[in-house]
């Protein structure tokens, strides 16, 4: 805590207690953030951390306890009374209308509603405004056609349209590169030279060593520390503040090891299959807006391997995925399979065959969240059966049951909609549903992205099972650490096509590089080729 | 189960406001509200024979909204009940007019299916644009309920016209007394049977079947069934021809039930109530059951309201109307507080 210091802090609660219905999302929370300084709040999924962000931000109305800002009481629960006091939050998953373009979202901000205004007024006010937060993006392009990166410095440049002095950024970090990542820091770190207080919320405990002053940590819902010093930590020693005791598999994930540590990788496997599961072969496909085309793309996958796909988002790795799955046009090139040409079956035959997918979006492509867990879980088995078949619920419900609680997913009964899990327990109810006796090649997508460390290191360890038993894994994840860590072979993507390959140890510079395009890695193998 | 419950609960007091405000609506026509509730009441439930008159409009429309929440459940909005009702009740009857002379156990169950198929076509095509080319569903069926009407106005004043007809309404040729399913009154064993098989094979593919689970997905995210592997035209077209085939089912009915003909401009309400019964039953089969007796007996009333005790029916209009409004409105609450309660962090 910071009673040491004289002035009130920026932001301050007592005794707060948030609950949704029956469930106690935070308990009694006590802690205070100074000002001017960069505050990391971090914990395992469902501890709390984004309702957390959000009662500071007046979103949820704690059922109990007091706010402050700058010493002086505020009205909890008031989207207005936090933004009249100065603190605005950025949402995980971004908030500005899409068809805004940038010079609106921002006018949108100000509150000074019912003025009438012009398109290039619009544009000379606020180009000024992101010139000095060093956003650079045209204020009159639209929201939906900016990346990742710049939308998120168009929603932080959103934030501090009215002199806000505590920003909360809701994991800003989860939709980032790793180069996107340090630009994000860069940026938080000039909002604390222009006397910004801001408090981030993280859970990879790498990023949080890098960027914060102080750390404070939530479990299940109660203040685990508070305000810590961040020279006074160590990755061990915070990772088991997180999980609470020292759990040896987590801290592997968390402290995320250092790039080519020799990891279990699959090496003396060299001499098991010959011919790979599938092949990719010299794929061209249509691209779309949100998933520009593979470009003569080939890939070969083999059994008892973790082929890592690295690369910056936007450059075919969702083609990639999407050809494999029989979702994509393929415009030249054929997929083969078990000895066969695939690319005419679509993806319920390609099941058949033991192809599983872990989907980019969890939320939409993995999980119906409306609908049952049940429902959600038996959907690849009913698909691979005869549509009029009879089924039984309560049978159905029981073998789901079974299946969550192997996988121990945290969740209260099988016909609980699948929205109500948080991130870690969708995806391994998804996981559950996808590794099945009959997994061959299994896709993974993002599969750890907004994940905690707990939960990443049981993704891990799923995969590398399903290697072990003789599947091949395709692991597509723009965190470099995880596929260092993680995959036995790697190849880079860029603009559509396969750029490098390479073999651990892994050189993050040489990686990093091939994945700018500055230099092509001379390729080990032909790619379509069986391996040596 | 309490959720049940509170969805049971929760639509009666929202057919209770939407009465409510039919009340007020009454009182400021000057009319008395109270008088007109009273005669409401009993033209659709308590008059003598009431119940059955009831039953005789439920029954058709509890087929015809079985096929629509099938429909709605897989994600397709299908308005065009009433089109596919006309298309049904068209086939049958030309087919009945072809076969004439036919043994009854040849030409009735012949023609029926023929309704069914006629619906069932009918609401194919809106299908196919769907599926070939993404044409929205709702916009083509709804337009398939005027040409269909246009259609059954066309073959009663020319093909299937009954040359002896004088009256007003054209009409085709009266079906042999030995052809019909059911008297004039509209209730008879055939066609509740033909309810009950309808109503228990609809629960059993809802419920029973990886069709019912897998549409009910659909329904609520396509975009995690098509990456389960699953062909969404299948589920689509099977689910617009069943719902069409359902609707065309309630047309043969009237056909070869209480009208013994096809009249041209019949029932031009049928469809659009059937669609409301599906939305008031929240997509279940029992709960359809309950709404198409309810909605049944205001069709009933409808009719013994201006004869019996000199109101206007268009009261039973004005009553269908702000139940679909707060109906409609009360779906879109659900949603939102579904989407504000159902994450925990």
């Amino acid at each position: 805590m910071n009673s040491g210091s004289v002035a009130p802090p920026a932001w301050q609660c007592r005794a707060m207690t948030v609950a949704y219905g029956d469930f106690i999302a935070l308990d009694g929370i006590d802690v205070g953030f100074e000002r001017g300084r960069i505050h990391a709040v971090v914990g395992q999924n469902g501890a709390g951390k984004t309702t957390f962000a959000r009662a500071i931000a007046g979103i949820v109305r704690p059922r109990q306890g007091q706010i402050l800002v700058d010493g002086l009481e505020i009205e909890p629960g008031k989207v207005r009374a936090a933004r009249d006091a100065g603190v605005e939050l950025v949402h995980q998953s971004f908030a500005l209308p899409p068809s805004f373009t940038i010079a609106e979202a921002m006018e949108f901000g100000t509150r000074k509603h019912g003025q009438l205004f012009t398109a290039s007024g619009l544009a000379r006010r606020w180009t000024q405004h992101l010139a000095e937060l060093d956003v650079t993006a045209d204020v009159r392009s639209r929201i939906r056609d900016l990346p990742v990166e710049t939308q998120q410095g168009v929603e932080i440049a959103r934030a501090l349209v009215t002199e806000a002095d505590l920003l909360i950024l809701d994991e800003p970090t989860a939709v980032l590169s790793p180069s996107g990542v340090e630009r994000l820091f860069e940026r938080v770190r000039r909002l604390k030279a222009r006397g910004v207080t801001v408090i981030l919320i993280l859970h990879k405990i790498r990023e949080v060593l890098a960027i914060a002053d102080t750390v404070t940590v939530l479990r299940g819902g109660r203040l685990v520390a508070a305000g810590l010093a961040r020279q006074a930590l160590d990755p061990v020693a915070l990772s088991d503040l997180i999980i609470g005791g020292p759990a040896a598999q987590g801290a592997e994930a968390a402290v995320g090891l250092a790039a080519g540590a020799p990891a279990e990788h699959a090496v003396a496997r060299q001499t098991a299959a010959i011919e790979p599961i599938a092949r990719l072969e010299d794929i061209t496909t249509e691209g779309r807006a949100e998933a520009p085309a593979l470009d003569h793309a080939s890939v070969a996958l083999h059994a008892g391997e973790i082929l890592g796909v690295a690369g910056v988002e936007g450059n075919g790795q969702r083609s990639l995925v999407e050809a494999l799955c029989g979702l994509a046009k393929l415009k030249e090139g054929r997929i083969m399979m078990g000895g066969r040409d695939i690319s005419r079956e679509d993806l319920g035959e390609r099941r058949k065959q033991g192809l599983r997918v872990i989907p980019f979006e969890r939320n939409s492509e993995g999980l119906s969240l409306s609908s049952a867990l049940w429902e959600n879980w038996a959907a690849s088995r009913l698909l691979a059966g005869p549509l009029l078949s009879y089924i039984r619920p309560q049978r159905l419900r029981a073998q789901a049951r079974a299946a969550f609680d192997r996988w121990s997913v945290r969740y209260a009964g099988p016909s609980q909609p699948a929205g109500a899990l948080s991130g870690g327990n969708a995806q391994k109810v998804i996981f559950s549903r996808e590794l099945d006796g009959q997994v061959r090649l299994i896709i993974a997508a993002q599969p750890t992205r907004g994940l905690d460390i707990g939960a990443t290191a049981f993704v891990w360890k799923a995969l590398r099972e399903a290697r072990d038993t003789g599947a091949a894994v395709l692991m597509i994840s723009s965190d470099l650490d995880e596929l260092f860590d993680t995959a036995d072979r790697l190849i880079v993507m860029l603009s559509g096509r396969v750029v490098a390959e390479f073999r651990p140890p892994y050189d993050m510079a040489r990686v990093g590089a091939a994945m700018t395009g500055a230099v092509t890695e001379a390729l080990s193998e032909p790619l379509t080729g069986a391996r040596p | 189960m309490s959720a049940t419950l509170t969805i049971l609960l929760r639509t009666a007091i929202f057919i209770l406001v939407a009465l409510a405000l039919c009340g007020l609506i009454f009182q400021a026509a000057g009319y008395s509200a109270l008088d007109m509730f009273a005669s409401i009441l009993d033209g659709a439930f308590l008059r003598k024979g009431g119940l059955s008159q009831c039953l005789r409009w439920a029954l058709p429309l509890f087929i015809t909204a079985t096929g629509v929440v099938l429909s709605f459940r897989c994600g397709f909005f299908n308005i065009g009940a009433q089109g596919q009702f006309y298309m049904g009740a068209i086939a049958a009857t030309a087919m009945a007019s072809w076969l004439n002379g036919m043994p009854v156990a040849v030409l009735v169950p012949v023609s029926i299916l023929s309704g069914m198929a006629g619906g069932a076509l009918w609401a194919l095509w809106p299908g196919i644009l769907r599926f070939r080319w993404g044409t929205d569903e709702v916009i083509t069926t709804l337009m398939g309920n005027f040409i269909a009407g246009l259609i059954l106005v066309y073959v009663t004043t020319g093909p299937l016209k009954d040359p002896s007809g004088s009256g007003q309404q054209s009409s085709s040729k009266p079906l042999a007394a030995a052809y019909r399913i059911s008297n004039s009154m509209g209730l008879s064993p055939t066609i509740i049977a033909i309810s009950l098989v309808v109503g228990i094979g609809m629960w059993l593919l809802i419920n029973r079947t990886a069709f019912g689970v897998l549409g009910g997905l659909a329904g609520r995210n396509p975009e995690m069934l098509r990456w389960q592997g699953a062909r969404m035209w299948k589920f689509g077209l099977a689910s617009f021809m069943v719902s069409g085939a359902l609707a065309g089912l309630a047309g043969a009915i009237e056909v070869f039930g209480p009208n013994g003909r096809l009249v041209g401009g019949f029932l031009p309400t049928h469809g659009f109530t059937a669609v409301l019964i599906a939305l008031v039953a929240n997509l279940s089969i029992t709960g359809t059951a309950v709404a198409a007796l309810f909605f049944g007996g205001l069709a009933s009333a409808a009719l013994y309201l201006p004869i019996m005790a000199g109101l206007p029916s268009a009261a039973i209009d004005i009553i269908n109307a702000a139940i679909a409004l707060f109906i409609t409105a009360k779906s879109r609450m659900i949603d939102r507080m579904f989407s504000a309660r159902g994450k925990t962090p």
